[in-house]
């Protein structure tokens, strides 16, 4: 059984169709790359299947679940947890207090509830930020923010995690160390989809690799095939280069 | 009954385009800055008491205008002060939208008590600029003139400030700004001077219906309550910023009050509006012609 | 969702900018005395932080004293103080419970509340129209359990469906929910009173003093200890999580709206009991002492005065403010009193948003040599 089933989402804003029967699957363990030129509607999957849009039509299902209609913190709280393109971090509180947000429980008596600070630790650790923890998010560099975004996901002990551009603004040396990482995720046992726009990073880091161009399906296949792929070429073009 | 609803759409009418001239300075704001002048109502006590003021020897002695100069007074006047509210205030704390709202407020409180000082608490009678009324012997209503002078104040000013703004340079800058705010900084626009101006011509909208409301209603230091209230009623229901909207939503406001008025009596009046911008709220935030609030 | 205007943080932020710079150096100087005073006071802090920091927030030994200053002065006020400071600190512990309530929902979620007088109006008007209207017999074990839950309803009502708005929204509802409490009081004036309100609501120990005012300081404490821990939990740190990014506390698994609505809870039932305390303080219930606009906004300024989202500092606004009104400005005519009342909160909010207690707190962690 898959994990997570996108199953003919469309999307529309008024009389917009930013995605438009769109289906694919991502099996257990697997790391599938979601690209597409700019505006091809990646970032409304993402988005539809986090909540925090409602779908037109098609459904989403995650374990089997139906989590179409779930609102954001009921998708969390199955499983599969969202790294958001822009970071998000709150400024007021620190590394490691913006980590213990992420493990809170979403009740209202509980005073005391969350990870301890070991339990936080351990989350940065994972993604190489525990020096940082007592430091603010605006003294951090980019990449380490990146890395922030990583870690909360982290907190909420995902299944599986959904990375939207996680590359972005990083060198080359940063995003070798990203994919190792990522890599290691997977021999944790998380599942994950990652979306970007160039197929750069992804090459060896993803099993399967599914295009999206003008919010339809265009192609699917292993990194090589796609690259070689005419068809992707040609949406690129139209829009930028691989 | 016949001659009632005939008496409702007439008196509606007049009402509502009272009702426009207090909401389209708010709307305007609201829909530039992001800045919900809370103060809106003490400006439009600012324009009744100006024409207080300059038109009745009783609080100034030596001064006593016609009554015609006197609303053209009372209008710079609030204009001005509405300026100098965003230029000496507004302007530095825009950026933080609670902060803004509660220094609104405080000016609004601020003005309440120095108009009570100055004038004392009992509520004053200004001149009207057209006296008497007019009997409709058709529907057995009488009409005040100042409604009717209201009226076409009203829709002067809105044909006015249309104009301005769809036709002319300045005052499309308006328009672009409150549809985007980085657009509009991108294309060249001053920022600073837009708002400003847009600040202007509220005040002085805003001096305009202090003067009708002064003298239709009452002038007293309790007036700036009841008219931000159907302000932001009449803004919501229209729609941020959407001038349009906020005539359409006037109208609505006005005949809804009118009925009430005539069918219930005078208890009940206010409470209706309010409900309906309960209802708006809850199911169409965004109003009937503006966006969501995403001032960005 | 600021705009990017050119004056950026605006001539507010420069002057407390620059003011924060020559007081930071004034306090850097000062702190050759203050740090060794700060230290020999540690031991005592230690142990409160150990034992009760958990609950209430850590402070250094500077602090503490204060804390601990204020409170045995605020708890021994009706041996030292004239009537007048008596008098006003009744008033004060009323309003502190206010500005606290308000606090724990508006200053830590930042969905501004205007119409909190509607909560504390709501119990008031319970109390005195069962007393007019049903039984004015009804003792007080009766009429304040139901006043409150009166208010806790109303809370409710508001809350629930507003509560999914936006900020901006959410505030204008509130607004309006006052201006229809208090447009339906004349037309139901056969129950509410009218404009001349309700009376015959006993005023608790109006012949001694020294009772009276823990009958008013007990449960404004009570509620100071309870909203404390409250805002120092977990649960405080999502309200403020709320305040600050809202979408992050979605992502992170834990439902905004339930924790928002939660807020309002917390803070109709202090409203409601503090609703009931000004009752019984006059005696008589009016919409101009209740239920008008200008009593949220007073709240408001209470807390923003102190130091919103820190329930301490509203308590504290509240009794700036209050001693401000009843005894140092007292001599002056009303109009000039209220108004230099609100150009004082017009000057905190411009030129220090943060709030005055914010400021003297983080001052005393500078003193006590805490250079962040």
């Amino acid at each position: 059984m898959s994990v997570l089933e996108v199953d003919g989402l469309t999307k529309k804003f008024g009389g917009l169709v930013a995605v438009d029967d769109f289906s694919f699957e991502v099996g257990e363990g697997e790391i599938v790359g979601l690209i597409g030129p700019n505006g091809s509607g990646k970032s409304t999957v993402f988005n539809c299947i986090m909540g925090i849009y409602g779908v037109t039509d098609g459904a989403i299902r995650f374990n089997g679940t139906d989590i179409t209609d779930d609102s954001t913190h009921e998708v969390v709280n199955k499983g599969l947890s969202r790294v958001s393109q822009e970071s998000n971090p709150i400024d007021s509180m620190s590394v490691a207090g913006n980590i213990k947000l992420f493990t809170l429980p979403n009740s209202i008596v509980s005073l005391r509830g969350g990870a301890s600070e070991e339990e936080i630790y351990d989350y940065a650790a994972r993604i190489d930020i525990e020096e940082h923890l007592h430091e603010m998010p605006d003294e951090l560099p980019h990449a380490d923010v990146r890395r922030l975004e990583i870690a909360k996901s982290l907190a909420t002990e995902p299944e599986m995690m959904l990375l939207d551009e996680p590359f972005a603004g990083m060198n080359q040396a940063e995003i070798t160390e990203l994919a190792d990482q990522i890599e290691r995720f997977r021999e944790q046992g998380m599942s994950m989809v990652v979306v970007d726009h160039n197929m750069g990073g992804l090459m060896d880091l993803v099993d399967r690799i599914v295009v999206l161009n003008n919010g339809d399906f265009l192609a699917e296949g292993t990194p090589e095939e796609i690259a070689e792929n005419e068809q992707v070429q040609e949406a690129y073009l139209a829009g930028e280069g691989l | 009954m016949l001659e009632s609803i005939l008496s409702v759409l007439i008196l509606g009418a007049m009402m509502s385009a009272i009702y426009a001239l207090v909401a389209i300075g708010f709307t305007m704001i609201f829909g530039v800055g992001g800045v919900l002048n809370l103060a809106h109502g003490g400006l439009i006590m600012i324009g009744a008491y100006a024409f207080l003021v300059s038109t009745s020897s009783s609080v100034v002695g030596s001064i006593a205008v016609p009554t015609l100069l006197g609303l053209v007074i009372a209008t710079l006047v609030t204009a001005v002060a509405s300026y100098v509210l965003y230029g000496g205030l507004v302007r530095y704390i825009e950026d933080n939208v609670v902060i803004t709202f509660l220094s609104t407020v405080m000016v609004a409180l601020l003005l309440t008590e120095l108009i009570h000082y100055e004038f004392g608490s009992s509520p004053r009678t200004l001149l009207p600029i057209a006296d008497g009324t007019l009997h409709l012997q058709g529907v057995g209503t009488r009409i005040n003139y100042m409604y009717i002078l209201g009226f076409v104040v009203s829709w002067i000013a809105i044909g006015l400030l249309w104009y301005y703004v769809s036709r002319t340079d300045e005052g499309r800058s308006i328009l672009a700004v409150s549809m985007s705010e980085r657009g509009a900084q991108l294309t060249g626009v001053d920022l600073e001077s837009v708002k400003s101006r847009t600040w202007l011509i509220a005040g002085a909208l805003a001096g305009l219906a202090g003067v009708f409301l002064g003298t239709l209603q009452t002038t007293s230091p309790e007036m700036w309550l009841n008219p931000l209230a159907i302000a932001f009623i009449i803004v919501v229901i229209g729609g941020i910023g959407s001038i349009k909207g906020s005539v359409v939503a006037a109208y609505l406001i006005g005949y809804l009050e009118q009925f009430t008025l005539e069918f219930l009596g005078t208890g009940y009046q206010g409470i209706f509006s309010l409900v309906v911008l309960v209802a708006v709220l809850l199911l169409k935030p965004e109003g009937l012609f503006g966006r969501e609030f995403a001032h960005e | 969702m600021s705009s990017e205007t050119d004056t950026g943080r605006g001539i507010g932020g420069r002057v407390s900018g620059a003011a924060g710079r020559v007081g930071g150096a004034a306090v850097d100087g000062l702190s050759t005395v203050t740090e060794p005073v700060d230290r020999a006071l540690r031991p005592i802090a230690t142990v409160y932080n150990r034992t009760l920091g958990g609950y209430f927030g850590e402070m250094n030994g500077l602090q503490f004293v204060l804390l601990v200053g204020a409170f045995l002065g605020l708890v021994t006020i009706p041996f030292w103080g004239n009537y007048t400071l008596v008098q006003a600190t009744w008033l004060a512990c009323i309003w502190g419970i206010f500005a606290m309530s308000w606090d724990i929902q508006s200053g830590y979620t930042g969905y501004i509340s205007f119409g909190h007088s509607v909560l504390s109006g709501g119990a008031a008007y319970t109390t005195a129209m069962l007393l007019n209207n049903v039984n004015a017999e009804l003792p007080m074990r009766i009429t304040i359990p139901i006043s409150v839950l009166i208010a806790l309803i109303i809370g409710l009502a508001i809350a629930l469906p507003s509560l999914r708005l936006s900020g901006p929204y959410f505030s204008l509802i509130t607004f309006v929910a006052v201006l229809i409490f208090y447009r339906l009081i004349r037309p139901l004036s056969e129950y509410t009173g009218g404009e001349t309100g309700l009376g015959g609501i006993e005023t608790v120990y109006s012949t001694d003093p020294v009772m009276r005012t823990y009958a008013f300081m007990i449960p404004m404490l009570l509620i100071a200890a309870a909203l404390l821990i409250v805002a120092r939990s977990n649960i405080g740190l999502i309200l403020v999580a709320i305040r600050e990014n809202e979408s992050a506390v979605e992502a992170a698994g834990i439902n905004a709206t339930k924790f928002k609505i939660w807020s309002f809870v917390l803070s109709s039932i202090p409203m409601g009991i503090g609703g009931v305390l000004l009752a019984h303080r006059f005696g008589t219930v009016t919409p101009g002492a209740f239920v008008v606009v200008d009593n949220s906004i007073e709240m408001i300024a209470m807390a923003v005065v102190g130091g919103m989202g820190s329930i301490l500092g509203p308590l504290g606004g509240a009794f700036l403010v209050i001693m401000l009104e009843d005894v140092v400005l007292s001599g002056f005519e009303s109009e000039i009193k209220w108004s230099i009342l609100w150009l004082i909160v017009l000057l905190i909010l411009v030129f220090a948003r943060d709030g005055l207690f914010r400021k003297l707190w983080h001052g005393l962690d500078r003193l006590g040599g805490d250079r962040r």
